[in-house]
Order: C-alpha cells, then structure tokens, then sequence
C-alpha cells in the first residue's frame, strides 16, 4: 500500500484532540477541574516520552520517573526568584554556586530541565542498550533508587527531605496544552523515523532483526535519551505548575500511577499511553474524592482507599487484558488483518 | 571490636541470605520477581506487634502464620489467573499487589508507625573473646543460620525440595513426569512466607518498631541479593545476598560519616555494573539453574 501522507498524520492529530478536548474541560470547569485538566496534560508529556522507548522497544521501564525529577529540580533552580534562592541555598559547594545567580524563562527551563534528564538518559544509556526483559526492569529500577537516594541525601544543593518551594506558577492550561501536543509530535515523529521502525522490529523479533542488520543497541540508546528529554520536561512543567514540591513526589507511587497509565492504554502503543494518561488522571480524581467521602454522605474513608482500588484497576487489566486497551494498535491506523495477535499490524 | 564486627556482619550476613532465597525461591519456580515480598514480611511484622504482650515464641508463631496466609491469599487472587504471563507482566502485578497489601495495612491497623517494645533478653550484651557482643546479632546470627541450613536440607535431601527444584528447571516437564504443579506452587510460597516471618522477627527486634512501608528495604535487599548471585540459582542467591550484608555492614564501618546517606546510591550503581557485565549474575554459571 502507498504510504499516503494523512494517514501518517492522523494519529498524531487525533492524540492532539484528546489532548486538547481534556483541556477544554480544564478550562469550562471550575478551578479544581482544571488542576486536573492541568496535571493530566502533564502526564500525557511524561507517557508521550515513557513510551517512546517502551513502546517502541518493548521494554518496560521503570525508572523514567527519575528522569522527571531532575527535570522538576533544574527547573525549580532555573526559575526561583535569585534573593529567595540565597536564603534557600546557603550552603552550596562551590562548584555550583553559580546556580544561585541563574535565571530564566519559563520556556527554557522546560527544554534545560529535559536537557539534564538526557544527560543521566545518556550515561545511563549503554547499560539499557545491553538488556533486556526483567534485568531491564531491574536495572532501570535501580537508576531510580539511584536518584531518589541522592536527591533526598544531598542536602545542601537539593534541601533533602525538605520542600523545593517558591517556583513562580508558569504551567497554564494552554502552555501544558502546547507542551503536550509537542510531545506527541516528537513521540509520533520517532515512531514513524527509520530508527524507531527498526526498534519496533527488534521488538516483534529480536534475533531476526538483529539478523537483519539492526543495530538493536544503538536504536535503544536513542529511544532512551529522546525519551529522557521529554520525561524531564515534564517533570519541569509539574514544577513549574506546583510550585512546590518535595522528593518523595518522584517515587515508587509516582511511578506506579504512570504505570497503570500505560498498561491499562496499551503499553505497546503511543494511542494506549495518551489515552490511559487521560482516562487513569480522571479515575485518579474520582477515587481521591470518593475517599474523601464526597460520594458517600461526606464521611472520609481511610487514606489508601483510592491506591487499593487503583491496584486493584491494574491488576484485573494485566489479567483480563494484558496488552492493555489498545494492544499494539494505533489510532487512525487501520489493522491490515483482524487476527493478528499481539503483532503490530505492518504500517508503512 | 574486632569479634563485636565479625558478629554483626555475619549476622547482617545471614540475614540477607534468607531475606534473598525468599525472593529468588519464587522466582526460580515461578518467574516471578516478588515485590510483594516486602508486604509479606510486613504482615508477619503486625502480627509480632499485635502481640507483643503475649509470650514470645507464641508471637512468633503467629508472625509465621499471617505470613503465610497473606503470601497464599496473593498466589491465590493475583498470581494464579497470571501462571505463564511473561516476567515483566508478574513484575508489574506484584507492584499492584505490593500498594494493595500497603494500602490496607494503612486502611486498617497501622496508619502511622507503631513500637515495639524489644525483649528485655534482646537487649543484654554477652562476653565472647573479651568482646561485649550483643545477645540481638548473636540471635540474628543463630536464627538466620539454622533457618538457611534448614532451607539447604529441605531443597537437598526431601521429596518436595527435589520437585522444587524439578518445577524450577522446567515446570512443563515436571509436571508431565508427575510432579503437582499447583502443590508445587503453593508450597514454594509457604516456604517464603515462613522465610519473611524469620526476617521480619529479626527486623523488628532491630528496628524496634513497624509502619507500613516497612516492607520497602527488606524487600529492595532481596531483589539486589538475588541478581547479585544469580536469579534462578538458590544456592548463588543466597551467597549474593551474604555477600551483601557482609559488604553493607563492612561499607558502613568504614564509609565517612558523610557518605553513609549515599550508601543505596553506591549499591544500585553496582547493582547496575553487574547487570550490564554480567546479566546471569556474579555467582552463577553460564548456565541458569536452580540447586
């Protein structure tokens, strides 16, 4: 089939939508909505970049939230006010006491912050290049700890245990909106490039590909870093919108919500991740308040109702669905054959 | 000094060898990377609080029993409708059931972090060699090394540890040649349910208190313990995980006191080393298997 040029752009332009529809509904609620609205557009950047590199090589990967933190913390240096930073950092070693002084815009802290996740995504890059499977998983496990560990132990350049506080609010809904459909355009645009066809390739068959003249490693390394930078600027538009926020944000239950974006969407697919960042962020909503007791008369229920219930989302999804809502598919794609299973239908 | 050193690394030592096996017994016979370990060990820990007023050695028992019931009751409802999924989708289930088990443990009996009075026998030191070495590492010492010789002479000498064994190097065959695959299965997470009970008594006697994240560390120990010596060898994982408690208590003998806080950041970086180096493990043969 000739590859014609709309069909190549509908699925970017109907993740778009979604994007934009969600925040269109941000905007006509009330602010609380648009909290959500806001956040939701937030994680669709974060999964835009997640799957990026599961998607495409078949990985899971659960260290990404790592990346979101260095992406929150640059940010947060790049944009507190210069005077609150002297009283905020009084002990910085003297290699980085320039960071008191700096100061930027909005715009650039975003990209600066992603920039420092691509930096960690490319040191730690050979180790992901080289594994697969559950060593993956562990490995890239590990490069959260890693992070987490020193962020929270660092004190006198990240506060430890303390607050990041007094970043100036510049994550609007139609900035969140602009940066997420960014992100699906520079997701879409990896996933239609040579390499992620070929890192799609290794996914469906590793030794083939490999036999092929597929240089699995380096098109890995590649999804890796892109996917660093756009989960750092993710973590940079969450500081920016917070304003303030506290290490124990970029941790286990981070990351377990990001995962239950993705596998009730269809780890496989971009489609699945943007359209279980949309559904999950809602259902996040709608749990936290019915355990605050807005459904049932007005009586709270215990704390951890809504992780319980959201646990129990997942698990019922790995086993009545294990691909997830999408499986491989795309949006806007049409399926070659009905009976492919587990296979990505051949696009191009 | 020296012998007060040699008892608490051996100590630390022990104890991580069994809180490894527990995680890399299951994954040797099932595939799967249990994070919900952790959460097994914090239920035989409330069971150590609940009845910390009643004589100790019923507490224990006790400790025993709700470890084993919460690690059947997860086979049961999670890992039973998943047999055969691929590891990474266990990996992720386990996740799931790890939160579920925390959160209502934070519903129900533990909201905030609890104490545990230690026993007045834990407390005392003894004189061994001209060192005062106290009674807590000597119990942690001699607990966790009869619990591994256990562990070594039920997968070694007895029916069920050879279809362990069986079921691990290759579960279709065994259960073709006669082995009881659900049986099989159950036991196994018998096995490291009691091993989590043992942990979680030392645990607490140590840490003299439990929360509800409690589960998290022990739990993070055994997974590095087991890759560290090799996933799917018993007997490497359990060297791994010695390895590793000797090395954290060496790390924070010696480590300034400024670096200590960084100590996780060091071990995951070797964790990582070895995964890039060695994928199959320090410990472990080219060829993975369980024994």
């Amino acid at each position: 089939m000739m590859v014609l040029v709309p069909e190549r752009a509908r699925t970017p332009l109907i993740l778009s939508a979604i994007a934009a529809l969600v925040a269109v509904l941000g905007a006509v609620g009330g602010p609380t909505v648009q909290r959500v609205a806001v956040l939701a557009l937030v994680s669709i950047v974060f999964v835009a970049g997640l799957s990026t590199f599961s998607a495409n090589s078949g990985i899971m990967s659960f260290g990404h939230v790592a990346f979101m933190a260095l992406g929150a913390y640059t940010a947060a240096f790049l944009t507190i006010p210069a005077p609150l930073k002297a009283t905020l950092f009084t002990q910085l070693p003297e290699p980085l006491a320039f960071l008191r002084d700096v100061q930027s815009s909005f715009v650039v802290a975003v990209v600066v912050g992603g920039l420092v996740a691509a930096v960690l995504g490319l040191a730690t890059a050979p180790a992901i290049a080289r594994l697969t499977g559950l060593q993956s998983g562990i490995a890239t496990l590990a490069i959260l700890m890693v992070v987490y560990n020193v962020l929270s132990s660092w004190t006198s350049v990240t506060r430890g245990s303390s607050s990041m506080i007094g970043i100036p609010q510049a994550t609007t809904l139609w900035a969140a909106l602009g940066f997420a459909v960014a992100a699906i355009a520079v997701a879409w645009a990896y996933h239609s490039s040579r390499s992620g066809l070929q890192l799609r390739a290794s996914r469906e068959d590793y030794w083939s590909s490999v036999a092929s003249g597929v240089a699995v490693g380096r098109h890995r390394a590649t999804a890796w870093v892109l996917s660093a930078f756009l989960c750092g600027a993710a973590g940079a538009l969450y500081a920016c919108f917070v304003t303030s926020f506290n290490v124990s944000a970029f941790f286990l239950s981070a990351t377990f919500g990001f995962i239950v974006m993705v596998v009730l969407g269809g780890y496989l697919s971009l489609s699945g991740a943007v359209l279980g960042a949309a559904v999950v962020s809602v259902l996040q909503e709608v749990l936290r308040r019915f355990q605050d007791g807005q459904f049932t008369g007005g009586s709270a229920l215990p704390a951890g109702v809504a992780d319980l219930l959201l646990a129990g989302v997942l698990l019922f999804v790995l086993i009545k669905f294990p691909l997830g809502l999408m499986g491989a598919r795309e949006l806007g794609l049409r399926r070659r054959r009905a009976s492919v299973k587990q296979k990505e239908p051949v696009e191009a | 000094m020296i012998v007060d050193y040699i008892v608490s690394a051996l100590g630390l030592g022990a104890l991580y060898a069994l809180l490894t096996i527990g995680v890399a017994l299951l994954f040797g016979v099932l595939g799967l990377m249990n994070f919900a370990y952790g959460e097994i060990i914090l239920a035989a820990a409330f069971a150590l609080y609940f009845f910390r007023d009643a004589p100790w050695l019923f507490a224990v028992a006790m400790a025993v029993v709700f470890a084993v019931a919460v690690a059947l009751l997860s086979e049961r409802l999670a890992f039973h409708p998943l047999r055969g999924a691929d590891p990474v989708t266990l990996m992720i289930a386990s996740f799931a059931v790890s939160l579920a088990l925390q959160s209502v443990a934070r519903m129900t009996v533990l909201p905030r972090a609890q104490g545990v009075p230690p026993q007045d026998f834990l407390a005392q030191r003894v004189d061994i060699l001209g060192a005062r070495v106290s009674v807590r590492d000597l119990v942690t010492l001699v607990l966790c090394g009869l619990v591994l010789v256990a562990v070594a002479y039920l997968m070694g000498r007895t029916s069920l540890g050879v279809q362990l064994r069986a079921a691990a190097e290759n579960f279709q065959m065994a259960e073709s040649l006669g082995v009881k695959g659900n049986r099989v299965i159950a036991s196994a997470f018998v096995i490291a349910g009691v091993l989590a009970a043992v942990g979680a008594v030392v645990l607490v006697t140590r840490q003299g208190a439990v929360s509800a994240q409690m589960g998290l560390q022990p739990m993070l120990i055994g997974v590095i313990g087991a890759v560290l010596g090799g996933m799917s060898s018993l007997r490497g994982a359990a060297l791994g995980g010695f390895i590793l408690g000797v090395g954290t208590a060496t790390l924070e003998a010696l480590l300034p006191s400024d670096l200590i806080a960084f100590r996780d950041a060091f071990l995951f970086t070797a964790l990582i080393g070895v995964l890039v180096v060695r994928p199959q493990g320090l410990l472990s043969g080219s060829k993975v298997r369980v024994s």
